[in-house]
């Protein structure tokens, strides 16, 4: 029983950094229809810029997160001005064709310059762990979904709220007719591209300290975020919130009980029971 | 003897009825006109009849069997076929194997599909076009091609979906001679049409349907003297 | 109306008779070229030719005619030469034999791909095709004691091929794999024709341009669609097989990685999406570029162009990286692909006759193309 608490607990408190990469691939999935590829490489470019941070300038990875969040936003900015903006009228098939390209570039110009070899980032606190009633949980993951946590409300706050954030809400739900309201939905793109960009490398800082940091360690993520994003319904922030935990604790029971190497094919395989009984996920779709 | 009843027909999207306890009839061989003001739920009942989704509650049945729930492409091969109403050419292919698309429906040779479809062009006077690219054709010439395309299918009932939208003059009669040469043919055919004096001059009934529910129905001229049809559907009411 | 009959018939009789002669001079070619090719390397350049020409009208058929993207399609290329090359190394059995088993497997994992996702509508298909492209090469790469792992299979030496008593081959030059390759990558562009000039061709196209209008029109999506899948997965199969067969060596990443089903799509768009010989055109593209970038040819000309100095750091950067770079000139390509030649290579070549043409005559001329491409029945 404490075994499964315990794995449970540790699915948690990766589900929230999960959950993170999810909501910021939903809500570019949401305001732009775009399949985002590239996600886990952004998640990717967000752990080594922390540990650049720390390894020149001493910055404890969770502080970071400060300088992460911005450059993150402007990096994506970029990437929607100057290459997603012009396949958002494309064929879905040529979107994520492109997302894939923008990924194997992004990953390997890291790897020219960075090369394979694993980094780590090692704290004073990376290895410890803190008792919560009972259970031991890894301090670093702990403070991740602390600072999680609070992302996340903030975001929600954004979004239901400000006049910025009802407009991407708007542009999420029709286009056209959040244009014909007098929404800039040009700019709407550019802004969720931005956050799902910074969502995406903030996860990658919360997690430089427990996980090895090499250029292709994106994959793994880009594609366990549709899961979950299909899971909690595409285009739902809620969704991918409760998927991210979800699959987070799945993956947890899988290390456990069956064997590390395989829990991510129990994650893919949920991805396909889901697609067979409940395609539109746990909460529909085109909700934020 | 009706080709298509359409009995007690609901079709409810979340909280809201798109149609509501719809009951008409196409007989064969004739012609049955439906108009109303936009929104009243004309192309939802075209979907519903088609199986592009079920209906909600009610009856859809064509040549005596209950055809409700039945996907598309099964209700093509009872002999029902429809155009839509944001014309959807198959851009890459040529006029001509659109057309053959439709005509494979009903046999495995290219060879025959590839006849019929010429013969299919030319009832619409396209058949200088065959060659062409579908994605390059005018509105007028797209619509002419569906109108093809679903002849092809040798249907027995087509469900023509605003047939004459964005035509000018000229292009429309065309229509209007083409929907009545095809009914000469002894097909049916449920035309959705704004254009009153289009309707007027080729249906033999009309239907009007306003939010969802069936307004009125009967002859072009008791529907237009009908003073709830004059007050709901004031759009381009001008009547001959 | 005697406007279309003679002339334009005997020119269209003329240059269909050029293009026989021209097809039979490069057949000829193509069966010489062992016996004149003394090198090794040659072989070996023509054989990864015939292969991602292979790979890529294998994968045309659900890619580019029907619309549906595969990126897991390297799941139908390990699941072939994992099955074949596991029975013949651990149980000896005869690849011949063994292809039959490593078909019917490719079949099934076609099976519940499609039957997943062809009755949903979105990205659900190129999704679910990289999670089970995943999910096989996870469960190959961890369970050990049935595909030696990350380890891989390494052929020890394969049975000599035999009809009754005679050998016709014992595999032991390139020569028989050259030959082998050059009768599949054949057949794929048959299949490919046989294809695209039948009932099912015109209805895949159907599928790819309008969904709806193809269901109204009496078309079975899910029925149509798994086919295609089937057939591609089928001749994906074949591929990683004579791959295992020839390289000797498969491991996870070299016949289930996701870089692998980028190459396969690659070689498709490059040359022209839906189009019959367009993974032809993108072989002829990728198989030399990546070639040159291992053997470091374009840091050595480079540097003979005197571009860049071999002892400068840019210099020696370029000649320690620009070999492993592959994977991001496909990206990058693929990248330009998508932005600036949608219809690829061929598709853009036609674009600019095309426009030729036009400016040529005085009249504006139509864009005739469709499922014939140049010569018509």
């Amino acid at each position: 029983m404490r075994v499964l608490l315990q794995s449970a607990a540790s699915g948690i408190l990766i589900g929230g950094v999960y959950a993170l990469v999810g909501i910021g691939l939903t809500i570019i999935y949401g305001v732009m229809r775009v399949i985002n590829f590239a996600h886990g490489e952004l998640l990717m470019i967000g752990m080594y810029l922390t540990w650049i941070i720390f390894t020149w300038l001493g910055v404890d990875p969770f502080v970071s997160i400060v300088f992460v969040i911005p450059l993150t936003f402007l990096f994506g900015a970029f990437l929607q001005t100057t290459l997603i903006n012009r396949v958002l009228n494309a064929l879905p098939q040529n979107q994520i064709l492109l997302t894939i390209g923008l990924g194997l570039i992004v990953s390997n110009v890291v790897m020219l310059i960075f090369t394979s070899d694993y980094k780590i980032i090692t704290t004073g606190y990376s290895s410890s762990t803190l008792n919560f009633a009972g259970l031991r949980l890894s301090t670093p993951l702990a403070i991740s979904l602390a600072i999680t946590t609070v992302i996340t409300t903030i975001l929600y706050l954004f979004l239901l709220k400000t006049d910025t954030g009802q407009a991407i809400r708007a542009t999420a739900q029709d286009r056209d007719a959040a244009q014909l309201m007098g929404i800039n939905v040009k700019r709407m793109s550019v802004l969720a591209f931005g956050i799902g960009t910074a969502l995406a490398g903030t996860a990658g800082s919360l997690i430089s300290p427990t996980y090895y940091i090499f250029p292709q360690v994106g994959g793994a993520f880009t594609l366990k975020a549709f899961v979950i994003v299909v899971l909690g319904g595409m285009g739902s922030v809620v969704g991918a919130t409760l998927g991210g935990i979800i699959i987070g604790v799945t993956e947890s029971l899988a290390a456990v009980y069956i064997s590390s190497g395989m829990k991510e094919v129990f994650v893919y395989v949920l991805f396909l029971l889901v697609l067979l009984f409940k395609p539109s996920g746990l909460l529909g779709s085109s909700r934020m | 003897m009706a080709l298509l009843e359409i009995k007690h027909v609901f079709k409810f999207f979340g909280g809201l009825a798109a149609l509501s306890d719809v009951v008409c009839s196409a007989e064969q061989g004739k012609i049955l006109g439906l108009i109303g003001p936009n929104g009243s739920g004309k192309t939802t009942l075209f979907n519903c009849i088609t199986g592009y989704y079920p209906p909600s509650k009610g009856d859809v049945v064509f040549k005596g069997q209950r055809i409700n729930g039945l996907q598309p492409d099964r209700v093509c091969k009872l002999g029902m076929a429809r155009t839509w109403q944001k014309v959807r050419p198959l851009a890459k292919l040529t006029v001509l194997d659109n057309v053959m698309v439709g005509a494979l429906a009903r046999t495995n040779s290219l060879k025959v599909a590839r006849e019929a479809a010429m013969e299919h062009l030319k009832l619409v006077r396209m058949e200088r076009k065959a060659h062409f690219l579908a994605g390059g054709l005018s509105i007028g010439e797209r619509k002419k091609l569906e109108v093809a395309r679903v002849l092809a299918t040798q249907a027995e009932l087509l469900l023509l979906d605003e047939v004459m939208g964005g035509l000018n003059t000229v292009e429309s009669e065309e229509i209007i001679q083409l929907i009545l040469d095809i009914k000469k043919r002894g097909l049916t055919q449920m035309v959705i049409e704004h254009d009153m004096k289009a309707i007027m001059r080729i249906s033999d009934r009309i239907v009007v349907l306003n939010s969802g529910e069936k307004l009125a129905e009967g002859s072009p001229r008791e529907v237009v003297q009908n003073p709830a049809v004059v007050t709901a559907y004031l759009g381009d009411a001008n009547v001959a | 109306m005697r406007a279309l009959d003679d002339k334009p018939v005997s020119r269209a009789r003329g240059s269909a008779r050029l293009w026989w002669l021209l097809i039979a001079a490069v057949m000829a070619g193509l069966i010489a070229f062992p016996q004149a090719m003394s090198s090794p390397y040659g072989l070996h350049l023509m054989i990864l030719l015939f292969l991602s020409v292979a790979m890529g009208e294998s994968w045309n058929v659900i890619g580019g005619y029907c619309g549906q993207y595969s990126v897991g399609h390297a799941a139908y290329f390990g699941v072939g030469s994992y099955a074949t090359l596991m029975l013949l190394q651990y149980k000896h059995v005869a690849p011949w034999w063994g292809v039959w088993v490593a078909l019917v497997a490719a079949l099934v994992v076609s099976l519940v791909i499609g039957t997943i996702c062809f009755r949903l509508r979105g990205p659900y298909f190129v999704l679910a095709s990289i999670a089970v492209a995943e999910i096989i090469r996870l469960i190959v790469l961890n369970w050990k004691q049935l595909t030696n792992g990350a380890e891989g299979i390494l052929l020890a030496d394969l049975p000599a091929l035999k009809l009754g008593d005679t050998v016709i081959t014992d595999w032991l030059s390139k020569t028989p794999f050259y030959y082998l390759g050059l009768a599949l990558a054949l057949t794929t562009l048959l299949v490919n024709y046989l294809v695209q000039h039948s009932k099912l061709g015109y209805y895949l196209q159907a599928i790819r341009e309008d969904q709806d209008a193809a269901h109204s029109l009496g078309i079975n999506l899910s029925f149509y669609k798994n086919v295609a899948l089937a057939i591609s997965a089928l001749f994906t199969a074949l591929s990683g097989i004579f791959y295992g067969l020839y390289i000797g060596f498969i491991d996870p990443p070299s016949v289930l990685g996701v870089d692998l089903s980028v190459q396969m799509v690659l070689i498709c768009i490059i040359g022209g999406i839906g189009t019959n010989f367009g993974p032809v055109v993108g072989a002829l593209v990728l198989v030399p570029l990546s070639e040159a970038l291992r053997a470091n040819l374009l840091t050595k000309l480079l540097f003979a162009i005197g571009v860049v100095r071999e002892s400068s750091a840019v210099g020696g950067f370029l000649k320690e990286n620009l070999a492993h770079a592959h994977v991001l000139i496909y990206g990058i390509l693929v990248v330009v692909v998508i932005l600036f030649m949608p219809d690829g290579v061929l598709g853009f070549a036609k674009k600019l006759i095309a426009r030729g043409a036009r400016q040529l005559s005085e009249a504006p001329q139509p864009l005739v193309g469709g499922l014939h491409g140049p010569t018509r029945d």
